[in-house]
């Protein structure tokens, strides 16, 4: 009797008592869908996060003190003259700007927003590839004519202005002023990254109305993804000997910060999978209670098929298959719910839906698994009746 | 046929040890028709399980078809009562959620016969014992003599050298127990070797020889010289119904 007859036997068992194959397999079903359901939404979410992150630039990197080991920041860490030599001997930094943060309040004509104020040079639009609403961001000559200018982002635009285009109008920065030139557009993103409100001035001029000529960090970006690595500890190697302070400077970049982002979203799906899995042990179990249950039942089935010259094997079989295939069917209504949701919370959270083909076979191969597993006792246990006992059962 | 000699069989419960068959010896020849009868602990059923191979002897030996199968694992027992043996049982015991035709088929499976060959047999013998337009009735839709005719045609599929039938009309009444008696003759007058057993003196009547068991042991081996004919019985029932 060979495997394809035994498959045939068991669908025609399992359909001969539909209501309870389908309560039998439901613990597989709803563990099926939960492992799905966890795996795609938390699949998707870290895709989301990535695009998020990609945002900022991949060939991104920073330099700034390294706090971490307990060093403290000196004033003349970063200084302006370090951004050109830099430039000029490691080949694989293509943009580099300064960075300095400031809290200011700012006044427009329509109102007033205390906001992170950032001083930097042209190329930072570039590594962080900000795009432009209205007007242009800082360039080269500002500095140098010493232009007293701001960019605002969209929100603190409208905040100070109202809507409407504001290039040309005028802020109020305590007792100075500063011309409107452009306004970045605020994108929305998701995480929140960008939600924070910003405007832009030139370097110099920030360091002019604060009177502290400080650099807090140098952002920069490499030519390739490649190189990111390359460039950074290389212009981390120039700080340390510009300024004789080995170890004293950090070096990140959005690659090494994706990753690690990568690791913890990995991490929770995993543990958040392994608990759904527990469900599903759980439906194994139930799986192996009907199994048992059928087997005392169908005593008088397994006598008449030994009658009729089934083999201890064939019986083993049977019974094993049928609570593979029960299983198996169970995976497949799991696979289609737990996708259906994983589905559902994408478009809900506006982000992509991602089961990957390995998900599925890998929830298939382990309901077959359970199926196997938890058959095996049950499926024993009919093999070795005995014919003339099974068969004076009623 | 079957040659047993000495056969004896004995159950053990913990403590005791209870001898069921006591040292049984007997040949029966091809075509044979005989009825095994015997009052309830005789010793008949043990006899039954023994020459259908559904249980080992404790002693003796027993050849069956010309091979001893006195010391054989289960799977060769499984594979000889699939080809050697046809049960036929007093609770029909058919499978409840299969099919006329699919229990039919049962015995073809397990011999590992393919679908097509299997169905077309299973159609011919369900024919053959008039039951072409129940082919895919269920058991519950079916009367007492019809589930038991479905039965017959299952112990058939396999073309066995014996037909060992186990009280086949105790769950009927006594006009359809003549109708299956009617089959049983019809196959042994074709050549079937049929085994009966029953504790119904009027139904063992039908064989050509009876054995009486008591206590586990043999104590008649009688020829019935003038076999009733169920067919001239249900005949004789006819017409008194027709009259009355």
């Amino acid at each position: 009797m060979n495997i394809g007859e035994l498959v045939l036997v068991a669908i025609e068992s399992i359909k001969s008592n539909k209501l309870r194959s389908f309560l039998t397999t439901l613990g597989i079903v709803i563990g099926i869908a939960a492992v799905i359901a966890v795996v795609g939404i938390g699949q998707g979410g870290r895709a989301m996060l990535m695009t998020e992150m990609e945002k900022f630039g991949t060939n991104l990197f920073g330099l700034w003190v390294n706090y971490r080991d307990g060093e403290s920041f000196r004033i003349d860490d970063l200084s302006i003259n370090d951004i050109s030599v830099i430039k000029e001997n490691v080949p694989q930094v293509k943009y580099l700007a300064p960075v300095t943060y400031n809290q200011m309040p700012l006044r427009g004509s329509k109102g007033q927003k205390t906001v992170q104020v950032i001083g930097t040079t042209a190329e930072y639009a570039q590594i962080r590839n900000l795009e432009m609403a209205w007007g242009r961001f800082i360039r080269d000559d500002d500095a140098a004519v010493g232009r007293r200018i701001i960019v605002l982002d969209e929100k603190t635009a409208v905040k100070l202005f109202g809507p409407g285009n504001p290039v040309g109008k005028r802020v109020m920065i305590m007792s100075n002023s500063a011309v409107v030139v452009g306004v970045i557009k605020s994108d929305s993103s998701m995480l929140g990254f960008n939600s924070q409100q910003v405007a832009y001035m030139p370097w110099s001029f920030l360091c002019r109305l604060t009177d502290w000529k400080v650099i807090h960090e140098l952002q920069g970006s490499a030519e390739s993804k490649e190189e990111v690595e390359t460039a950074m500890n290389l212009a981390k190697k120039i700080l340390e000997r510009r300024h004789n302070a080995p170890n004293h400077y950090y070096a990140y970049s959005m690659e090494q910060e994706m990753q690690s982002a990568n690791k913890v979203t990995g991490i929770m799906t995993l543990v958040i999978g392994c608990i759904a899995g527990i469900s599903l042990l759980v439906g194994g179990i139930g799986v192996m209670n009907i199994m048992l249950v059928s087997v005392t039942e169908r005593t008088r089935e397994i006598g008449i098929r030994m009658a009729l010259g089934a083999r201890r094997k064939d019986i083993l079989i049977q019974f094993i298959i049928e609570s593979i295939v029960l299983c198996l069917l169970g995976g497949f209504i799991g696979i289609i719910i737990g996708y259906g949701g994983a589905l559902l919370v994408a478009k809900l959270a506006k982000w992509p839906p991602l089961v990957s083909v390995w998900t599925v076979v890998l929830a298939v191969g382990f309901s077959m698994a359970v199926g196997l597993f938890f058959g095996i006792y049950p499926a024993n246990k009919a093999s070795k009746m005995d014919p003339i006992e099974a068969l004076r059962r009623d | 046929m079957i040659k047993i000699s000495k056969l004896s069989k004995t159950y053990s419960t913990g403590t005791f040890t209870v001898p069921a068959l006591k040292g049984i010896s007997l040949e029966i020849e091809p075509g044979e028709f005989v009825a095994i009868t015997g009052a309830s602990g005789s010793g008949k059923s043990t006899m039954m399980n023994l020459l259908g191979l559904l249980d080992r002897p404790s002693a003796g030996s027993y050849i069956l078809d010309g091979m001893d199968v006195s010391n054989l694992d289960d799977n060769e027992y499984a594979s000889l009562r699939n080809r050697k043996i046809g049960f036929v049982f007093q609770a029909f015991n058919l499978l409840p959620r299969l099919t006329a035709l699919k229990n039919v088929e049962l015995s073809m499976l397990y011999a590992g016969i393919k679908l097509e060959e299997r169905r077309k047999r299973a159609v011919e013998g369900l024919t053959l014992l008039g039951l072409e337009d129940r082919l895919h009735h269920f058991p519950n839709e079916l009367s007492g003599g019809q589930n038991q005719r479905v039965a017959i045609a299952r112990a058939l599929a396999n073309q066995p050298a014996i037909i060992l039938a186990d009280e086949p009309t105790g769950a009927l009444d006594s006009q359809t127990g003549l109708e299956i008696m009617s089959i049983f003759q019809e196959l042994n007058r074709h050549g079937t070797t049929v085994v009966l057993v029953t504790h119904e003196l009027n139904i063992a009547q039908h064989s050509r020889r009876i054995l009486r068991m008591a206590d586990g042991l043999l104590v008649a081996d009688e020829e019935v010289t003038h076999p009733l004919d169920a067919r001239e019985e249900l005949q004789a029932l006819r017409e008194k119904g027709a009259e009355a």
